[in-house]
């Protein structure tokens, strides 16, 4: 006999719990996202709404990747050079006698190592998250100078242009990553991210397998920082071993905005896709405003700060008696 | 009488940490369908062998044996494989987990390699039956008060469906009606067959469940032995290993001075509308189930939360204090409950927790004067009998030298009200002791001392009157000659004080 | 064997210990490394490091991190120049003005996440940001020369055969050691390091230790940029950038705990010096530069490996 306080659907129920508080974020971007249809009524076309998803589509993934290491309770300072080696890698494989296929699996295959080796030092060696990544930043970046001095290397044009060219593949390509990343954190090594980032000790003692719920989470945080840089190469038909460099800023960004807690164990798929989002409609509706480049910088900053600043405010103003 | 075999064992275990010989060869027998209490002061050995019996350490020597197999190489993963299930002091919950996923966590149920979250709903809520908790099994964790916290931790033990239940201290945080659930479910669970450790510093808890004790005094048994016949003044020699004489001081009339807090209508956090005075020289406690606005109270008095209130006089201040060191600066002092994450900096010595609050005022040309801190901390370690190298960080004390050191450090700052909550929870009865004649010799130097406490009999035997919390309000002051135990739970339950008396 | 084992507990110790056996293999089978003029070179570059990890050590000591500092160094390397008046022929009041705004801009990152509760990594990664976006509108992208003499002086001089930057180093390192070790405000920002809650309800205010220790990175992080500028004549965008993950580097390397509450600039003091070390050894090597960063980034790891483990919490 179950009782009626169990809801029929549990797991449909946690996430509503999980989620709430949203709300606020939902109305910023469905705002923003107006103001950008109005600029740009391009975007209900096709072709403007692929150049739209393709823009989004590699901060979404970084955004994913710091997500996942933020939910650990680490942050990576790593991200910008994995999506460097991600299209350095794919420039000079692609190239190779094993094609486009070759050059995807030895993406894959170097983000998922970078990511297990990084936290495997995290996890068995109890280094913080931030220095390993800071430290191996430099080593990631000297990987893929070597690989490639300077811009340049290989990528099939009928690749970039399935990938970037005027069909949104990859608005398809995203909500295969979200339906993957969903299912991932419905597993127990997935709930057991937030467990870990939560209370680790107290994780450890329940018997989850602290460890390896790291190495995995950190593994598949590679993976997905590394396919951003393939996903890059792609739209700019090569390789460049710094291109990647902006994306340690933007994937904290996005991952802040979408309410990602800097704690571990907090944050939600939803939160970090709207925060991506919100990041990829802010550069749009900035650069079609007219503004320089590093006006996006000032307003991006200022952004940044408002986004943890105005919940911690308006938390404490109600906290008032 | 059938000899019934003992599930988990510990067979003359020794352990020390760095050279510290914390057991020296200890046994303890859990048999099937016996509550079994362990007893002893902190520093004892009680936690160390605890983690033990859970393999979460290994013994240096000696074994720890399960179904009269001795196990090699314990591990926590092998004591859950063996149905040993443990509910610690620290919680293990992941605050932004829901209450479910909590308490499947590390055995959920799983299909094609996914979280079977219909399976997980079902027994879950039967595990939550059982112990009464009746939220929406889909609320995080987060949300709950630490009293129902506790009780998902509970819940999170069953649901393995253990053969031994090791229970460290759980009722610290409960209300007593949380408490009194717990008592029906140990009943239940040792009728079917489980074999029970029970750890509690409140004998009365003891007694009513436990029917036979492991009685442990500097890592050394000092009685193995069933607990009937056994009354609390004789649990009390073996635990100290003399006797104690009475736990409680007895109370003391001292003269009442000026009034040093006077409030009307003060709201702060979930206190809500209380009016409340208190004078020097007075010992006034603080009551109720938990979680009713007590410790807010306390701290918006102190400045830590916002407070507010239509009039308000706080040692001498006409408003609310904006923060703590305006409420230190009017002789206010805090001693929070949760010792290990407000009241000391744990990895720092003991000398500088102690130094903290006071540190401004031992300055010469700007500069620390070493010399003066050196004697100022000898001073407070010699009057609070706070043994060893000052030297070393605080959470290399025990319980109850933890406690002293959160109390010490304010001693200097010679402060005119003392705010305490619940001083004395997890403290070892020596220690306990200290503290009270602690406080009546602050209510005898004029000082004010405002007493928040989960035990009850504390509040009944020290304190000269008693505010009872119920649902943010302070339901009923309770003057000296109408002090009992149950006037004071009759109060918390919202029952009319004469009605609870009779 | 208690020698070694007491050296291993005390990372400042052990990092010092670590420089002179560089140093004294370096010395002996590379040509020119124990020169006293490549000896002085080192220490002229690591007291720059030194400076900027100054200010890390203590918000690095208070529990945040500054990702800032970069930024703050060249803002003031480019502002010094456009700021300090013809009228002044020492150059001290631009380098007053200048040292003021550095301050200002750790104010600023202090007030931020003090009073609007944003983490300070987020903080001061916003307002590297900002600033970065800032210079560019108000500089333009060129490179400007200094032409102030106390700058100047402070780059190129060298009083008693010292450089003037590596004795601006010491007293530097004789403030801080005090401001750690011998004032109240070390001992608070040690207590808010460790565990700010019990800190906090133990009276140490934490809105004006945040805004201090930020001001104070704020401080150290412009004088460094001066003295960059000084040794390099120039100032230009990006010229902080490299000193950001150095600063952090040192510190850790030092045996400051990353999470705050435990260490002491007595081990950012070799620490930085072993960077610089490492660094130099790398360029000897002579390889490309991707190597180069391999090698840096490797070696950095391999450095926290033995100094910056953190026990299990």
């Amino acid at each position: 006999m179950t009782v009626t306080r169990v809801p029929a659907n549990l797991y449909t129920a946690v996430q509503r719990r999980r989620n709430r508080g949203l709300t606020g974020l939902y109305l910023v971007v469905a705002a923003f996202l107006v103001v950008y249809a109005i600029l740009f009524p391009g975007l209900f076309t096709i072709g403007g709404f692929s150049k739209f998803t393709q823009n989004w589509f590699p901060l979404a993934l970084v955004t994913m990747a710091q997500a996942l290491m933020m939910l650990n309770g680490g942050i990576s300072l790593a991200i910008g050079p994995l999506v460097s080696l991600g299209a350095v890698i794919a420039a000079v494989t692609m190239g190779g006698p094993l094609g486009v296929l070759g050059g995807l699996l030895a993406v894959s295959a170097a983000g998922l190592f970078i990511g297990a080796a990084t936290g495997g030092i995290v996890a068995y060696l109890r280094l913080p998250a931030i220095i390993v990544t800071l430290a191996g930043s430099f080593i990631i970046t000297g990987i893929a100078l070597l690989l490639l001095p300077r811009p340049g290397g290989y990528i099939p044009d009928w690749f970039s242009d399935l990938l970037a060219g005027h069909t949104p593949v990859a608005f398809g390509l995203l909500v295969l990553f979200l339906i993957g990343w969903k299912v991932y954190l419905a597993t127990p090594l997935g709930i057991g991210i937030y467990a870990a980032g939560n209370n680790p000790v107290g994780a450890y003692r329940s018997g989850v397998p602290v460890e390896r719920v790291k190495v995995f989470a950190f593994a598949l945080s590679g993976l997905l920082a590394a396919l951003a840089g393939l996903f890059v190469a792609a739209q700019t038909g090569s390789g460049d071993p710094v291109i990647g460099t902006p994306f340690t800023l933007n994937s904290i960004a996005g991952a802040v905005l979408g309410g990602v807690a800097f704690l571990g164990g907090r944050g939600t798929m939803r939160g970090v896709i709207c925060g991506s989002l919100l990041l990829s409609v802010m550069i749009n509706v900035m650069f079609f405003l007219g503004f320089p480049p590093v006006a996006q910088y000032v307003a991006q900053g200022l952004i940044i700060v408002g986004a943890v600043a105005v919940p911690q405010l308006t938390s404490q103003w109600r906290a008032k008696p | 009488m059938t000899k019934t075999k003992p599930l988990l064992e510990a067979r003359r275990v020794f352990k020390g940490f760095f050279g510290n010989p914390v057991l020296k060869g200890v046994d303890i027998a859990l048999e099937p369908g016996r509550v079994h209490a362990l007893l002893g002061e902190n520093g004892a050995g009680k936690s160390t062998l605890i983690n033990l019996l859970s393999g979460a350490l290994q013994p240096d020597k000696g074994n720890v044996v399960v179904d009269g197999q001795p196990v090699l190489r314990f591990s926590p993963a092998a004591a859950r494989e063996a149905g040993i299930a443990v509910v610690q002091q620290e919680l293990s919950l992941a605050a932004e987990l829901s209450i479910a996923e909590n308490i499947g966590l590390g055995a959920l149920p799983r299909r094609f390699g996914l979280i079977d979250y219909r399976a997980l709903s079902t027994a879950v809520a039967e595990v939550c039956e059982r112990v009464g908790l009746t939220e929406p099994l889909d609320m995080p964790v987060g949300d709950l008060s630490l009293g129902r916290r506790q009780m998902v931790e509970i819940a999170k033990a069953l649901f393995r469906k253990p053969r031994v239940l090791i229970l460290d201290e759980p009722t610290s945080s409960l209300s007593a009606h949380e408490a009194g659930i717990l008592a029906g479910l140990i009943r239940k669970l040792r009728d079917e067959g489980i074999a029970l450790l029970y750890i509690s510093h409140r004998l009365n808890e003891v007694q009513a469940l436990c029917s036979h004790v492991t009685v442990l005094k500097d890592g050394v048994v000092t009685a193995d032995q069933p607990l009937a016949g056994v009354n609390d003044e004789g649990l009390v020699r073996l635990m100290v290993g003399r006797d104690a004489g009475d736990l409680f001081p007895a109370w003391q009339d001292n003269p009442v001075g000026n009034e040093l807090i006077g409030l009307e209508g003060f709201s702060a956090g979930m206190a809500r509308d209380v009016n409340f005075r208190a004078c020097a020289g007075e010992i006034v406690g603080i009551g109720g189930l938990v979680g009713q606005g007590q410790e807010d109270f306390l701290l918006g008095l102190y400045g830590a939360i916002p407070a507010s209130a239509e009039t308000a006089q706080i040692a001498g201040r006409h408003r609310p204090l904006k923060n703590v060191e305006a409420a230190n600066g009017a002789g206010l002092a805090y001693v929070p409950a949760d010792r290990k994450h407000e009241g000391l900096v744990l990895p720092h010595s003991i000398a500088s927790n102690l130094l903290l609050p006071s540190l401004g005022d031992l300055v010469k040309h700007g500069l620390r004067d070493r010399a003066a801190e050196r004697k100022r901390v000898a001073d407070l370690t010699r009057r609070l009998t706070i043994k060893g190298d000052v030297g070393r960080p605080v959470q290399a004390l025990s319980g109850g030298n933890q406690q002293k050191v959160a109390l010490a450090k304010w001693l200097p700052l010679d402060p005119s009200v003392l705010l305490l909550n619940d001083p004395t929870r997890g403290v070892d009865i020596e220690t306990k002791r200290e503290i009270y004649l602690m406080l009546q010799s602050f209510a005898r130097e004029g000082k004010l001392v405002i007493l928040l406490s989960s035990d009850t009999p504390e509040l009944v035997h020290l304190c000269d009157r008693v505010a009872v919390f119920r649902e943010g309000r302070l339901a009923t002051m309770l003057p000296r000659s109408e002090i009992s135990e149950e006037a004071i739970v009759g109060a918390a339950m919202g029952l009319s004080a004469k009605g609870a008396a009779a | 064997m208690n020698a070694i084992k007491a050296a291993l507990r005390n990372p400042p110790l052990l990092t010092l210990i670590l420089v002179v056996l560089v140093w004294i293999i370096a010395g002996l089978t590379l040509r020119g490394f124990g020169a006293y003029g490549h000896l002085r070179y080192l220490l002229e570059l690591s007291a720059v490091i030194g400076i900027v990890a100054a200010g890390q050590t203590l918000v690095i000591l208070m529990g945040g991190i500054d990702l800032s500092v970069g930024a703050i160094i060249t803002v003031t390397a480019i502002l010094l120049p456009l700021i300090s008046p013809e009228a002044d022929p020492t150059g001290l009041v631009g380098i007053v003005l200048t040292l003021g705004i550095a301050t200002g801009i750790g104010l600023l990152n202090g007030a931020g996440a003090a009073y609007l509760k944003v983490p300070p990594i987020i903080m001061t990664l916003a307002m590297a940001t900002f600033l970065q976006g800032m210079l560019v509108i108000i500089a333009g992208g060129s490179a400007v020369s200094v032409t102030n003499a106390a700058v100047i002086w402070l780059g190129q001089a060298r009083p008693f055969e010292v450089p003037a930057g590596v004795l601006l180093w010491v007293v530097v390192s004789i403030v801080m050691l005090i401001i750690i070790h011998r004032m109240p405000v070390g001992a608070r920002f040690l207590a808010l390091g460790a565990n700010p809650l019990a800190a906090r309800l133990s009276g140490v205010s934490v809105g004006r230790n945040t805004l201090l220790v930020f001001a104070l990175s704020g401080f150290f992080a412009g004088l460094a940029g001066i003295l960059i500028l000084g040794m390099n004549r120039q100032g230009y965008v990006g010229i902080g950038a490299p000193y950001l993950l150095t600063s952090i580097a040192a510190v850790v390397l030092g045996g400051t705990s990353i999470l705050g509450g435990r260490g002491t600039y007595a081990g950012t003091i070799p620490g930085a010096i072993l960077l610089v070390t490492t660094t130099a050894l790398i360029t000897v090597v002579n390889a490309s530069p991707g190597w180069r960063s391999i090698m840096f980034g490797s070696l950095i790891l391999g450095l926290l490996l033995i100094s910056g483990r953190e026990a299990r919490r």
